[in-house]
């Protein structure tokens, strides 16, 4: 035992330079042949066909089958970040200025939702939504509708009101997190000198704010692009996402090289906002959201 | 003189209408969970009853409910998620002390390694492994799922760590090495008693992420390896009571979770749960 600590001290203390690289060997050569080895083959395969090499042909052949689904994933992951930010910022807002019990109830239960998975919110939206589901039966009920003809949502209607369900309250999350550690002093300042709560979101809020709203939605348009659950449980019609595209194209015709132009498209459709993010997060050293 | 009455007004059903699209999908897989006959255009279910709950459960067996007993894929869940938790933090734990604590070359490309799964697609990495793990011969097998498990949950299990050992200042580590005590003391007897809440939050957001995890299991497991969410996804195509029973099933962790660690979550634990 005593011999073992005085190994360890020693090879601890000798060998400081190594130990870092020492501890970080198992996960990163994890990550390395697990991920980024995939990653790499995944663009190469994507110029490759047959005995070809480099080739375009995937990206055309991607291009002239997939051209409206993926116009499609860019709108919905446009669509779904805007609204996510502006929602979410609604709800943070009002969850950080009411002090009334209403806003605490829909603080607490907008929390419930970040944390279930894509696979339950997809069968729910597929209960809750489908032709003669809860919505479309409680909309005939209130004769908002007719249930000969109801709403059809397993299209971007349901897409977005799936994403939203989650990254509305995440949006929320993380900036009402900022929002707290706004001193109160400034809100009430505002206030003496008559400012209207629009003022005070729009002019002391927000600005102060500004980087949590943009890690918000620059982590919404990431997963909106990336998720394939949702859109393979829920989009029943064409157009649907590209990451349900990349399965049709390996499952049924084992098409690796138009599968990974998709991937690759993806890639570069999340390449912005995720170099930001990455940018961000490696300079100041964040550990965060 | 409208506005006065009109802004709480528009208040109340701004909250109702939040409320609604909130619990209306929740209380519509509760419903047809118990639902026995549920057709349209009734708002609630006309016969409710536990049968599709029962047979879930594997306490009855009758070929009229169109269920299965969810054990052989709750026991394929927890044999796989439990080995991917322990050692996604074997592998977690030391790499995260390396980045929080010590003086490292190439920092930030290391950093990046481990951020890039969370804001680039993982759907083509999974794609791509197919081939390599047939040609090891792990696809489809309970190891392989376990793999990729761990690989969708290192990123988690890394940074929450990181963040729990950041938390701890410097200084206290270095007032017990300045009394004579060794780096491993140090770390045992000083780091890791603080750091153990945020391992904990991070070990059991890693088992969640993994008892969870759809996109991985579906290319490299299907259709040999039947997780609760593979079960869930089969049996949302042909029924939405058993379908709705499985959902709820795998509702729990995610719940438990959340209050659980309600009072010690902070954003920055968040990352992308489930997905």
């Amino acid at each position: 035992m005593r011999s073992g600590r005085s190994e360890v001290k020693r090879r601890w203390g000798g060998a400081s330079k190594l130990l870092p690289l020492l501890l970080l060997f198992p996960a990163v050569s994890f990550v390395l042949v697990l991920y980024l080895y995939p990653l790499f083959s995944s663009v190469i395969r994507s110029f490759t066909l047959g005995a070809q090499s480099p080739t375009f042909a995937n990206y055309l052949k991607a291009w002239a089958l997939y051209k409206k689904d993926i116009l499609f994933t860019v709108e919905v992951a446009l669509l779904g970040t805007f609204l996510s930010i502006v929602l979410g910022l609604a709800l943070a807002c009002y969850a950080r200025i009411s002090r009334s019990r209403a806003a605490r109830f829909v603080n607490s239960l907008s929390r419930l939702t970040i944390f279930l998975p894509y696979v339950i919110v997809g069968q729910m939206m597929r209960s809750f939504l489908a032709p003669h589901g809860f919505l479309n039966v409680i909309l005939a009920n209130m004769k908002v509708i007719d249930l000969n003809s109801p709403i059809q949502f397993f299209n971007i209607r349901g897409l977005l009101l799936g994403f939203l369900w989650k990254e509305v309250p995440f949006v929320s999350f993380i900036v009402l997190s900022s929002l707290q550690v706004v001193d109160e002093r400034y809100l009430e300042a505002a206030r003496s000198v008559g400012a209207k709560t629009r003022h005070i979101v729009l002019s002391i809020l927000i600005p102060m704010i500004k980087p949590a709203i943009i890690v918000g939605g620059v982590l919404t348009f990431c997963t909106i692009v990336s998720t394939f659950t949702l859109p393979y449980m829920l989009v029943t019609e064409s157009p649907t996402m590209v990451t349900v595209d990349i399965a049709h194209r390996v499952t049924y015709f084992r098409d690796y090289g138009v599968a990974n132009a998709l991937g690759v498209f993806l890639y570069l459709l999340a390449a912005p906002m995720a170099i930001y993010y990455l940018r961000r997060m490696v300079g100041e050293e964040i550990y965060g959201y | 003189m409208g506005i006065r009455w009109q802004k709480p007004i528009f208040k109340a059903l701004a909250i109702g209408l939040f409320v609604f699209i909130v619990v209306g999908p929740l209380s519509s897989v509760v419903l047809w969970s118990v639902a026995i006959k549920w057709y349209w255009p009734h708002v609630l279910p006309q016969e409710i009853g536990l049968a599709y709950w029962k047979q879930a459960l594997g306490l009855q067996r009758d070929w009229a409910i169109a269920a299965v007993s969810i054990w052989d894929a709750f026991k394929n869940s927890m044999i796989v998620s439990i080995v991917a938790t322990v050692i996604t933090m074997a592998l977690a734990i030391p790499a995260a002390y390396a980045l929080a604590k010590l003086r490292l070359p190439l920092k930030a490309v290391f950093l990046l390694l481990f951020l890039m799964p969370k804001v680039f697609p993982q759907q083509p990495i999974f794609v791509n492994l197919l081939p390599v793990f047939t040609r090891w011969g792990l696809a489809g097998t309970l190891p392989g799922v376990m793999l990729i498990h761990i690989l969708v949950c290192l990123l988690f299990g890394t940074w929450i760590s990181t963040s729990a050992f950041k938390a701890i200042p410097e200084s206290l580590e270095e007032a017990a090495r300045s009394v004579g005590a060794t780096r491993w003391q140090a770390f045992w007897r000083i780091l890791m008693p603080l750091a153990a809440p945020g391992l904990l939050v991070s070990t059991v957001f890693v088992f969640v992420t993994s008892l969870t995890e759809f996109t991985g299991t579906f290319f490299l497991g299907l259709p040999f390896v039947t997780t609760l969410p593979m079960l869930l996804y089969s049996a949302s195509g042909y029924n939405m009571q058993f379908a709705s029973v499985l959902a709820l099933v795998l509702l729990v962790p995610s719940l438990l979770f959340m209050v659980l660690t309600e009072r010690i979550f902070r954003p920055e634990h968040l990352g992308s749960l489930g997905r």
